[in-house]
């Protein structure tokens, strides 16, 4: 298996594919053009060189790494649980096939449901990530930073990334595995350049801010259904982190009564508590400290 | 990531390169004409009064419809054509008993352009309730074998010029066509291992462990092997032919050996543990064996139809937030 972490700009499955990252250039320059006194914090060297910064730059060419050769093959695939739904689907029902979809509708269909349920599934786990007091240990690594930056998308720990990869597998495989049922061969995704249509113009609009200082919100009607650059960076401040979970949709956050709208909200104070934000001052810490975290609570309970 | 690159490639590619001109005239084309002439042939057989000879060529009727049946995709270039197959074969499409039904047409003296009214009087499993069980030598019973076996001939007829009006269709989009195609494998396979031989040998969902040679597709007439074996050649037909470029043929241009491969290798599996096998033989071991074989080559389909998916490739960084 090819390691490159260079293959993450060419590669349009990644958040940081040169479009989506020029795109978001081209929004933020709009932006500071239109709001000037935001030049100074968002050209600053204090922010690309701080230290948070550095060790974001660094765990993310570690993690390039890591995820190649530790988490990639101990993952099951979407394929395989796409096979396994399907095969249970046919020993339930026997041989299904709905007709009266035309190829283009069962397109359009597969589409909008794979982007909907993986979007449904993420704003659930990244809640979880938030609420489960384990699963918050692991998280906490990604809310350490101080600043952020596009590469801080991937400052994630190992196991947070796993789970990840998971949630990836079933819900996309579970998503496959009905429609296989039910059209066999005859589904496929409105896609462009292979990414899921929908996925790639949503990143367009400036998914790379999400992780900035441009603090770009898309206004109260349309904050509603979408999460915009602000509102995420709104999760990343202390005094926000249970709420916009979201990944593209903020549909979820609104209906289950997680949203934060960006009006109103004032400065942001990024991080997590300052007692917390010791621990994740460097590499090792990052990796290894949330183990310890919560062997060191395993035993304030348990012993 | 390479392989599943060269799968989907592969799969687009077969529809460009494969499924082409010589591969719908070779394959789809030529298995309804071959299907044309049996049906021809036993309604001649039929007209001369030949029983012996009628009960040969349906046995070449079954063998060449069933080629047509396997990739029957004619209902997929245009949906007035998706019922037509029902028309001459009910296996598992229809649960009543046209074995009554023809008897009381056979005994009443009612004209037979009325009584033979239902679809299911006239198709193949009709007919070969009427040759194997009566005698043609009556002369309604061998009215009633002509106006089936013309009506058989007919319908093949009808999907002959429906593959000519619309083959275009299929040709024109790459993504279509090889969809389709895979979808008519797939089909065919899971009806193969599921109704053709789990039903029988007792492995089925329904059936199981209650194996009976009676469910088999032509039990009355002895051809159930024969439909089977008929099946899996036509699987051959696609995947590994020597006369055209077909499916495995890309997929070795494209490096995808070992997949192309698997599926070949559960095709002649399938394909020799059938070749020594008379009906009488479905409800054993090599029954068993047959259902393993034919369930492997199913498996081996999807899979090929997940990787047309291409999954790791369509979906953004699977990372969090």
């Amino acid at each position: 298996m090819e390691i490159n972490p260079l293959e993450y700009l060419l590669n349009p499955n990644k958040r940081i594919f040169w479009i989506f990252l020029l795109s978001s250039l081209l929004i933020a320059l709009t932006y500071l053009w239109l709001n000037p006194r935001e030049k100074r914090i968002n050209f600053s060297k204090k922010l690309w060189l701080h230290p948070s910064a550095i060790l974001d730059y660094g765990y993310f060419v570690f993690m390039a790494f890591f995820k190649v050769l530790v988490i990639f093959p101990i993952l099951f695939g979407a394929k395989e649980v796409a096979l396994w739904v399907n095969a249970a689907l046919l020993g339930e029902y026997g041989y299904t096939r709905l007709e009266g979809f035309s190829y283009a509708q069962i397109m359009f269909i597969f589409t909008l449901s794979l982007f909907i349920v993986s979007d449904f599934t993420r704003y659930w786990l990244h809640r979880f990530l938030h609420t489960m007091p384990m699963l918050w240990e692991f998280h906490k690594v990604h809310h350490s930073a101080k600043v952020l930056n596009p590469l801080t998308f991937y400052r994630v720990h190992p196991v947070e990334s796993l789970l990840f990869g998971l949630r990836y597998s079933l819900s996309i495989g579970l998503v496959s595995g009905v429609f296989i049922f039910f059209f066999g061969a005859m589904i496929d995704i409105y896609d462009i350049l292979g990414v899921n249509i929908l996925a790639f113009m949503f990143s367009l609009i400036g998914s790379n801010l999400r992780h900035s200082h441009i603090r770009l919100g898309f206004g109260e009607k349309f904050e509603k259904f979408l999460i915009s650059p602000y509102q995420h960076q709104i999760h990343h401040s202390k005094h926000h982190t249970d709420t916009n979970f979201g990944g593209f949709l903020a549909i979820w956050d609104w209906i289950f009564g997680t949203l934060t709208l960006s009006k109103g909200v004032g400065r942001l104070k990024l991080g997590i508590n300052s007692d917390d934000m010791k621990n994740f001052g460097n590499f090792q810490n990052l990796v290894f400290f949330p183990f310890f975290a919560i062997y060191q609570s395993f035993k304030k309970h348990f012993f | 990531m390479k392989k599943i690159i060269v799968v989907l490639t592969l799969f687009v590619s077969f529809a460009a390169s494969a499924v082409n001109q010589a591969f719908f005239d070779g394959v789809i084309i030529a298995n309804t004409n071959q299907a044309i002439g049996s049906a021809t042939n036993i309604t001649n057989s039929i007209t001369k009064s030949d029983q012996q000879a009628a009960k040969a060529n349906f046995a070449n009727l079954v063998r060449d419809w069933k080629k047509v049946e396997t990739t029957y995709l004619l209902g997929d270039l245009n949906e007035d054509y998706l019922d037509t197959p029902r028309y001459v074969d009910i296996f598992h499409g229809n649960n009543e008993d046209i074995k009554s039904q023809l008897d009381l047409i056979i005994e009443s003296d009612d004209d037979l352009t009325y009584a033979l009214y239902k679809h299911s009087h006239k198709t193949i499993n009709a007919l070969e309730y009427v040759l194997f069980t009566k005698d043609i030598t009556n002369p309604r019973v061998k009215a009633i074998a002509l106006i089936i076996s013309k009506s058989i001939a007919s319908y093949l007829t009808e999907i002959l010029d429906g593959y000519h009006t619309h083959q275009a269709k299929f040709l024109k989009s790459e993504q279509f066509a090889s969809a389709v195609l895979l979808n008519t494998l797939v089909a065919g396979t899971y009806k193969l291992k599921e109704w053709r031989i789990g039903d029988v040998v007792g492995l089925s969902k329904k059936y199981k462990g209650k194996a009976d040679n009676r469910r088999a597709e032509y039990v009355l007439s002895g051809n159930s092997i024969n439909a089977i074996k008929a099946i899996l050649q036509t699987h051959q037909q696609v995947i590994n032919s020597k006369n055209y470029k077909d499916f495995g043929d890309i997929a070795r241009e494209y490096k995808a050996n070992a997949e192309i491969d698997t599926a070949i290798s559960h095709l002649n599996k399938s394909i020799s543990n059938a070749k020594d096998m008379v009906d009488s033989d479905l409800d054993s071991a090599k029954g068993v064996a047959l259902f393993n074989a034919t369930s492997q080559l199913m498996t081996s389909y999807y899979i090929a139809l997940m990787d047309r998916l291409g999954f790791v490739s369509k979906v953004l960084d699977a990372d969090g937030d």
